[in-house]
């Protein structure tokens, strides 16, 4: 009898250990060759977000996704990076060290408080950061991950990149951290010390961001050629190191919440503010109207349209002082405009907006026509040689409309959008998976391999306060 | 009264069944049915009749019949993503749906009964974290239908029964939100629904029998369950709390089932049955929150299932006077939407194969056991507004322990 029970404990036991078995994704690395890999390009293949580059922010950055997902076809040993040394990070406002940026609590002009990017640390003292950044790593090298925050195309081949006795604002910190030799090594070259089989190439984006950022101020938009001939060169370089690797190119600005986030008509104008404005600017428009230009400016209650400085304004010599106007639906105001100032300081109606927080649509002309034209040579150049092409560009103006991956909603909106984080211009974990995918798409489509994908939905997005 | 309400809190804990084939349904209401691949239209072995063919309830031998069982649902779900290597498991607990069935014969031509049966529920249990977690962490739903029934024979040719159904049970769903990691929201509430199940039974010879039923849509009303959002702090403002309620309905469907059972001899009796199942009377999954039509946490998921036949086969064999062995096979086709395939009811194209016997120690009572196997053919799915996809498997274990009382 006893037997009899032991038997039927058996069976139930087996029963439930059996286990739906479902075919397994057979990895395969196709005709590439994924032994080593190196990630080449900017803050975006560095890791940097929120404002800043942070350790689990490297963890998360879309470069070492893939590298963990290229384990599975071949990869061996690990993907090194620069980590820098803990989760609040390093970012500059101008020249000046801060933390990256977390939501949180902040009280405007008007006593009203809501909820936005502030400084994980504003107390954080700036030296200790500065300190913080500048503790060499090198010796941990050489590394797979080699993307350097803030860097144009033309660094990659710059002696003394890293160099800080060139001073502050003149060096790229984020390099002498992991340069061996900060004065003299070519940040390209460090591609060469892990022997790589396979590289990614995402670069570009600062020839034009720097400009479009500050609203087209400061930096300048890299002239085309140039960008063409550093282009080619930085990829003769690495394909001199392996014939196999992607290249990515460059999304259009009005995709970034930088740029798509603050409104052209922010100014809320009851009947009679429009009136007292209106007369205002009885002569501004009397004068335009007598220099025979269309300019005006006119309010009218409900939300107006901001005034803006415009430099590119067609006025005679001597009214350089009346270069402003009423800005566009379709020029482009940073996320960096001052909020308060908007509010409580009566800029965009009295005071213009100034011009490094806006994109007019000169200059923005000129920033899509710079973007289309680096395209289409990144596109060419990977033809030539024959590497795997990631359409970013593509990909994100998609992404404006939004997609749904895993339940995720991916669109291009600040906060929301899930895949900028709070800095408007880089990549949330979610977003680097997204960015991610688009790689291996690229790179399974080019060379026949079943890299295997990441799950979205297993990455955390912008984090809310309790 | 009170007495009442705890003999439906037991039935409550006790009915919670699995998904493992066929949408929601749990057609696991009689032992004897059970390994006789769930056929039971055609048949008057028992008072399981009240669930399966009220008509055959009058041709049902004895005066009084008592039969009471369990089944013991041990089930699972893989999952691979698509174009990955990424695999999930759910962890379902034990599914036991039950039924206890009693009737009395009182007279030739008129029996009566009543019954408490489970023929629809679902448990399904993932990981708190896994890929689908925006659409489902876990589920449990669950209806237990009590049906008075009365049942004619006419002529001891033809039975007519019918039974009016009154349904009640809830259901649990917890979800992952994309606001921050751990995010998630709870949706609880209780349901009930009203229905009926009426069946014709034709007993041509002694051999040759026929049985069609009809058991009507439920639509189970869900109203006032309670909505809890795990959310950070500074959410709260946004989504107007924590707690809100909610409105939803979720129709149990309609069954139309045509059965016939020969018996060829003294020993061996074979069954034939169809089933169909109403599915696409589920279009959509609608909820609405704070019995506010406007509301922007209101939310319609469409299922749009559509109708599925079922056919079955059973074969029964006494092997001695007492003892009785059966088996069975019926393929479970999904009603689940190609585009609209959701983690929350994993339903795949399914066979399954039964066993079962009876064995009657004494007179007056049969000892009923059973086990069913069924097995969902891997199958990709995709959940198109989420962009959801995979590689599906269910596998699910059922044995089955009753009791008969006849007097």
């Amino acid at each position: 009898m006893k037997t009899k029970y032991i038997l039927i404990l058996a069976i139930l036991a087996f029963m439930a250990s059996c286990k739906p078995d479902i075919d397994e994704f057979e990895p395969s690395s196709g005709n590439a060759d994924f032994t080593s890999y190196v990630a080449v390009g900017n803050s975006l293949t560095a890791g940097y977000a929120d404002g800043a580059l942070y350790k689990s922010g490297q963890e998360y950055g879309w470069a070492n996704l893939l590298a963990q997902q290229l384990k599975k076809v071949g990869m061996q040993g690990e993907f090194k990076i620069p980590y820098m040394p803990d989760d609040n990070g390093v970012g500059f406002r101008g020249t000046h060290p801060v933390t990256k940026l977390i939501l949180g609590y902040s009280t405007d002009c008007l006593g009203n408080t809501s909820l936005g990017p502030v400084l994980a640390d504003p107390g954080a003292d700036p030296s200790v950061l500065m300190a913080n950044l500048m503790k060499s790593v090198a010796d941990q090298g050489p590394f797979n991950n080699i993307g350097v925050p803030g860097i144009k195309v033309g660094h990659l081949l710059f002696p003394g990149l890293g160099n800080p006795a060139l001073g502050p604002g003149n060096f790229n910190p984020y390099y002498t951290r992991f340069a061996l030799h900060p004065a003299t090594d070519v940040l390209i070259d460090e591609a060469e010390k892990v022997d790589p089989t396979f590289f990614s190439l995402w670069i570009g984006n600062n020839d034009v961001l720097g400009y479009a950022t500050s609203g087209g101020v400061e930096d300048s938009i890299t002239n085309p050629l140039l960008f063409e001939g550093l282009f080619k060169a930085v990829v003769a370089k690495l394909t001199s190191l392996t014939s196999k690797g992607v290249v990515a190119n460059i999304p259009t600005i009005t995709a970034i919440p930088f740029l798509n986030t603050v409104p052209y008509n922010p100014i809320p104008l009851t009947d009679s503010l429009a009136g007292l404005l209106n007369d205002g600017y009885l002569i501004y428009n009397q004068m335009m109207e007598a220099l025979g230009k269309d300019y005006r400016i006119e309010w009218h209650e409900g939300m107006n349209p901001m005034v803006i400085e415009d430099k590119y304004m067609d006025l005679p010599a001597g009214f350089e002082q009346f270069k402003f106007r009423q800005i566009k639906e379709g020029e482009l105001v940073t996320l960096t405009v001052p909020q308060d100032s908007i509010k409580c300081a009566r800029w965009g109606t009295v005071k213009p907006i100034p011009d490094k927080y806006v994109l007019t649509e000169t200059e923005i002309a000129k920033v899509d026509e710079a973007i289309t034209t680096y395209n289409a040579i990144i596109k060419q150049v990977a033809e030539d040689n024959d590497l795997a092409y990631v359409d970013m560009a593509a990909a994100l103006e998609k992404a404006k409309e939004g997609i749904v991956i895993d339940g995720v909603e991916f669109n291009t909106k600040y906060i929301t959008g899930n895949i900028f984080s709070t800095d408007g211009v880089h990549l949330t974990p979610q977003g680097n998976a997204f960015v991610a995918n688009l790689f291996i798409d690229a790179i399974n489509k080019k060379y026949g391999s079943k890299i295997p994908k990441v799950v979205v939905s297993e990455y955390p997005t912008i984090q809310f306060p309790d | 009264m009170k007495r009442i309400y705890y003999f439906l809190m037991l039935l409550a804990i006790f009915g919670t069944s699995n998904i493992y084939a066929g949408g929601y349904q749990v057609r696991l209401q009689g032992n004897k049915q059970n390994g006789f691949g769930l056929i039971g239209t055609p048949l008057n072995n028992g008072a399981g009749s009240i669930f399966y063919n009220p008509g055959a309830l009058s041709f049902v031998d004895n005066k009084i019949n008592v039969d009471v069982g369990a089944s013991f649902i041990m089930s699972n779900v893989a999952y691979r993503s698509l174009d990955g290597d990424y695999t999930a498991e759910s962890d379902n607990p034990l599914g036991t749906p039950f039924y206890l069935y009693t009737s009395y014969k009182i007279s030739d031509l008129i029996s009566v009964g009543v019954a408490a049966y489970t023929p629809y529920g679902s448990s399904l249990v993932w990981d708190k974290d896994w890929a689908g977690k925006f659409l489902i962490q876990d589920i449990s739903l669950e209806a237990i239908y009590i049906q008075p029934t009365i049942s004619f024979n006419i002529d001891d040719v033809f039975g007519v029964g019918v039974g009016f159904v009154y349904s009640f049970g809830g259901a649990n769903i917890n979800k992952a939100i994309n606001l921050s990691n751990n995010s998630s929201v709870n949706l609880e509430g209780k349901a009930s629904g009203i229905g009926f199940n009426v069946g014709l039974f034709f007993k041509a010879t002694d051999e040759l029998k026929f049985g069609v039923d009809y058991r009507s849509k439920i639509n189970m009303k869900l109203d006032d369950g309670n909505v809890t959002f795990n959310i950070p702090g500074s959410l709260e403002p946004i989504l107007g709390g924590k707690d809100h309620t909610f409105d939803t309905e979720l129709p149990l469907p309609g069954n139309l089932d045509f059965g016939v059972s020969y018996q060829m001899n003294d020993k061996l009796m074979l069954a034939f049955e169809l089933d169909w199942v109403m599915w696409s009377t589920y279009k959509q999954l609608d909820f609405t929150f704070d019995n506010d039509e406007e509301s922007p946490l209101n939310s319609s998921n469409p299922r749009e299932y559509k109708d599925t036949f079922t056919p079955r086969l059973g074969i029964e064999y006494k092997l001695l006077d007492n003892l009785t062995v059966r088996g069975g096979y019926y393929y479970d086709p999904t009603p689940t939407n190609e585009k609209y395939f959701t983690p929350e009811t994993v339903s795949l194209n399914s066979n399954a194969f039964t066993l079962g016997l009876t064995w009657s120690p004494l007179e007056f009572m049969d000892i009923d056991i059973s086990y069913l196997q069924t097995m969902g053919k891997q199958s990709e799915k995709t959940y198109e507004p989420a962009n959801f996809s995979g590689l599906y498997k269910t596998v699910a274990y059922v044995p089955g322990f009753g009791l008969s009382f006849k007097f």
